[in-house]
């Protein structure tokens, strides 16, 4: 920010788009926390002159004197359950996008075939796949996402007397064993991974509260080992 | 042994965390139709509220700096009376604003261009920007009902925000009426308001127990000590009363003393206590009769006398008050014009008040009970244990429920206070003297009522005379001064003062901050930090617009942009107003709130080992605070 105009050292530009988007997401993220953090202080949490050591965030103690971080403890529970080495859901649900990613460049191909082949007249029957609802997909899986199904075909005004053609093989949502089965091995890695951390963890923890995460991870990861092998089934 | 330890992270981070937690606090009590705040004490009492300043002091706050916040909340609600939740929200815009900016300049350099700006630019900005829209509002130009209506209209969002709106109205016109009543005569019009707030803990009296719309004015002062002795006045004759200061019969002998009657000389060799006593109760026989030569009816006393003053007086059939305060005495003073006797031996004319009438005055809900029991039992009109002799079992059953509810009420009790009046003179100091009696649910609400009286006096007479209040800012000014702005900063104050003494109003809802916003996006290119404080300031008005009308409404603020040739009919117009120097206070405290915020560095704590052999000394450990 230039002073007075005369120095040319601190000369402000306005951001970036991207950078415009980023700020703006910490800004909700912190109005989050500060919201957060004002709902306690209304109930008779104490701020501490402390903060918490992993996220920076100011500590909050209540009235049994335990020390509360609403980042970590609130605000990023949110977003770990979108994380599939935590949430069983969340695995179950990167497992589907990734299948359904995998089979969509081929559903999109039938689809262009049959608009071509009913252009004399046919109609098409709806193709449109239905789509399994992943139960917690805002904040994407950290293995990525994959490109969405593709928008449905909206059937073409068909003349009455047209025989309607009907559409080859509907895709089917069941997905083949030769494609799941390396996206299931890699999850359950991944799974045992961040199981083997915890356990890990676990012994050296002298917190009660972190012994008590530790262990609903532990749960959670046996939980999805068993879900993913009775998929695998 | 010490150890000092340092906050990891970075401050700046830490400010904006801390201030907008608390502006999510006040955010949910601000406007009027805010919602209160329900306190609950570990005794068990609750308090609710909606003041800033009481909900920001009642948080469990160990941060230092969200201390240093809410101690400069309370300081400027202090000076002015108002502002408190706006304070928190203008500093949380700011620093939301800053953050951008500090992402290429450091957080001193910031403070320091604030800093400028705040002393060299805005001043001037507001008188070319806002105070041509506004009206002024000097108490010498105006008729007495034009100033009646615009105090009236300053007081109506003040007491929206602090109290609601159920019962602002009725508050306004009260306090209206009291301030009207509470002109000193010869003096200029705002006097009278120096006079009031001065003087308030005397001129109001609490109730508890009471509806808060049975509050009202009455004639003269309330005395909040009830008499000793006690004589009613028969005929109408005037009233003389003294005020004692000390006491009339001072205690010569404490525990431990040794008191030898009697001389050398033979004469008083024989003499005994008994003479000692008489010698004594002598001299205050002679205080008495002096006092009856003045006709002396009533004696006030700071101070509790002996059993022989209050024996003599009796006697004497004079009226004893014990136990006055200071503040009601030099009050009484005041307005008799006399001063407090010095001298018992020695007592004149100009010790002597004349009053109008001097009696008992019981405030509570004592008649309430007695009407409910006459009622029920027809002639019965007092109430007695005699209740029992009844032989109907219904009745028994109703006495009970109703002993019940009188034995609840029993607890909203009654007071007994002293009531003077002052005749009417020419030489009176207030033209009009009246006394509030401020009427609650419980004792804190009362509370809480009184101190709206008092703050919505403070803001009055930061509106009418801010050159009181800029005693605060002046000392900031000095503060921030230093050697480079010292022959820049004298064009300065002229426009402060010009700013302060203009005694503008604006239309209340967030004109004041859409008027300023606008001036200073028009000097965004020269003083960057000109145009983060238009932002912020645009921020507080969506927020102040959205609880007015639910919504933020920018066709609002072009209606208030577009209004060049503003005329003063149009401001007064408008069903409520605000001052433009309790915003410009506001925003200079705001300002320097935040530039000392930005020049913190690190924050040190010093934790102190104790030894369990030594003793621990006042102020070595920081583990118990907050």
């Amino acid at each position: 920010m230039a002073l007075n105009g005369g120095d040319e050292d601190f000369e402000w530009e306005p951001p970036t788009e991207a950078e415009l988007k980023v700020i703006q997401a910490q800004r909700e993220r912190q109005d989050k926390i500060s919201k957060l953090m004002g709902n306690y202080l209304l109930k008779g949490y104490k701020m501490l002159g402390d903060c918490c050591d992993v996220c920076g965030t100011i500590l909050l103690q209540d009235r049994q004197q335990k020390n509360y971080c609403v980042s970590c403890q609130e605000l990023d529970s949110d977003i770990d359950k979108d994380n599939p080495a935590l949430n069983a859901q969340a695995a179950l649900s990167q497992a589907r996008e990734r299948q359904l990613a995998a089979q969509s460049p081929a559903t999109s191909l039938e689809a262009e075939l049959n608009s071509g082949s009913s252009g004399g007249g046919g109609g098409l029957t709806n193709v449109t796949v239905p789509q399994p609802r992943p139960e917690h997909c805002e904040g994407a899986a950290a293995g990525g996402r994959a490109s969405l199904l593709p928008p449905p075909v909206p059937p073409p005004p068909t003349s009455p007397a047209a025989p309607v053609v009907m559409a080859p093989a509907r895709p089917t949502v069941c997905p083949q064993p030769a494609t799941l089965a390396p996206v299931l091995q890699e999850a359950e890695d991944a799974i045992l991974t961040k199981l083997r951390w915890a356990t890990t963890q676990l012994q050296s923890s002298a917190s009660l509260e972190a012994s008590i995460q530790l262990c609903s991870l532990i749960s959670s990861c046996a939980n999805s080992l068993r879900s993913l092998k009775e998929l695998g089934q | 042994s010490s150890l000092i330890r340092s906050i990891s992270g970075s401050v700046t981070s830490h400010v904006l965390q801390i201030v907008s937690a608390l502006e999510a606090v006040v955010l949910r009590s601000f406007g009027p139709n805010g919602g209160q705040v329900l306190f609950t004490k570990d005794t068990g009492e609750a308090i609710v509220t909606r003041s800033g300043t009481r909900i920001l002091t009642a948080l469990r706050l160990k941060h230092p700096l969200a201390r240093m916040v809410v101690d400069c909340v309370w300081k400027h609600s202090r000076a002015t009376g108002d502002g408190s939740k706006n304070f928190i929200l203008l500093l949380a815009s700011l620093l939301r604003m800053f953050q951008t900016a500090l992402q290429t300049t450091t957080a001193w350099r910031l403070a320091y261009e604030l800093r400028e700006f705040g002393m060299m630019k805005l001043d001037e900005i507001i008188c070319l920007g806002v105070l041509p829209y506004g009206f002024c509002a000097k108490l010498e130009n105006d008729p007495l009902d034009t100033h009646y209506l615009c105090v009236k209209k300053l007081l109506t969002p003040f007491f929206q925000t602090r109290l609601g709106q159920t019962h602002c109205d009725m508050i306004s016109h009260l306090t209206c009426e009291f301030l009207m009543r509470s002109r000193v005569a010869n003096n200029h019009p705002s006097s009278g308001l120096h006079f009031v707030y001065t003087n308030f803990p005397a001129l109001h009296t609490t109730v508890s127990g009471v509806p808060v719309t049975c509050s009202r004015l009455i004639e003269g002062q309330v005395i909040h000590s009830d008499f000793a002795v006690h004589f009613p006045q028969t005929d109408k004759q005037p009233v003389k009363a003294v005020v004692f200061t000390q006491h009339v019969q001072p205690k010569l002998l404490g525990e431990g003393d040794i008191l030898t009657v009697g001389f050398e000389d033979q004469a008083f060799k024989k003499k005994s206590i008994v003479e000692f006593t008489a010698w004594s109760e002598k001299s205050l026989q002679l205080v008495f009769a002096s006092l009856q030569s003045f006709g002396v009816s009533v004696l006030l006393s700071a101070v509790k006398q002996s059993a022989a003053f209050l024996a003599l007086a009796a006697q004497a059939e004079m009226c004893v008050v014990e136990c006055v305060s200071e503040d009601e005495l030099s009050l009484f003073a005041r307005l008799s014009r006399t001063a407090p006797v010095l001298d018992c031996c020695a007592i004149e004319a100009v010790n002597v008040a004349t009053l109008t009438f001097c009696c008992p005055l019981t405030l509570g809900v004592q008649r309430y009970e007695c009407v409910v029991v006459t009622q029920f039992y027809g002639n019965v009109t007092t109430y007695n244990w005699s209740f029992f002799h009844y032989d109907c079992v219904l009745c028994l059953l109703f006495i009970y429920l109703f002993m019940y509810l009188l034995k609840l009420n029993f607890l909203f009790s009654f007071h007994r206070y002293v009531h003077v009046a002052f005749p009417h003179s020419e030489q009176d100091v207030v033209v009009n003297l009246s006394s509030l009696v401020i009427c609650g649910s419980g004792k804190e609400q009362t509370d809480q009522y009184a101190s709206a009286f008092q703050d919505s006096i403070r803001m009055l007479l930061t509106t009418y005379e801010p050159r009181g209040t800029t005693t605060l800012s002046d000392e900031r000014t000095c503060l921030l001064t230093d050697e480079k702005t010292e022959s820049a900063s004298s064009s300065a104050p002229d426009l402060q003062q010009h700013v302060l003494d203009s005694c503008c109003v604006v239309p209340a809802g967030g004109a004041f901050e859409i008027l300023l916003s606008r001036a200073l996006l028009q000097h965004g290119d020269k003083y960057p930090v000109s145009r983060l404080l238009s932002d912020a300031l645009l921020s507080v008005s969506r927020h102040i617009c959205t609880q007015t009308s639910g919504r933020f409404s920018p066709a609002q603020a072009k209606v208030l942009t577009q209004c060049d040739g503003f005329s003063s009919k149009a401001v007064m117009s408008g069903s409520s107003l605000e001052s433009v120097s309790c915003k410009h206070i506001l925003l200079q405290s705001v300002l320097w709130c935040a530039t000392s915020l930005l020049r913190v560095d690190k924050i040190l704590y010093t934790h102190v080992v104790l030894n369990t052999d030594s003793q621990k000394s006042a102020g070595d450990s920081w583990d118990d605070t907050g």
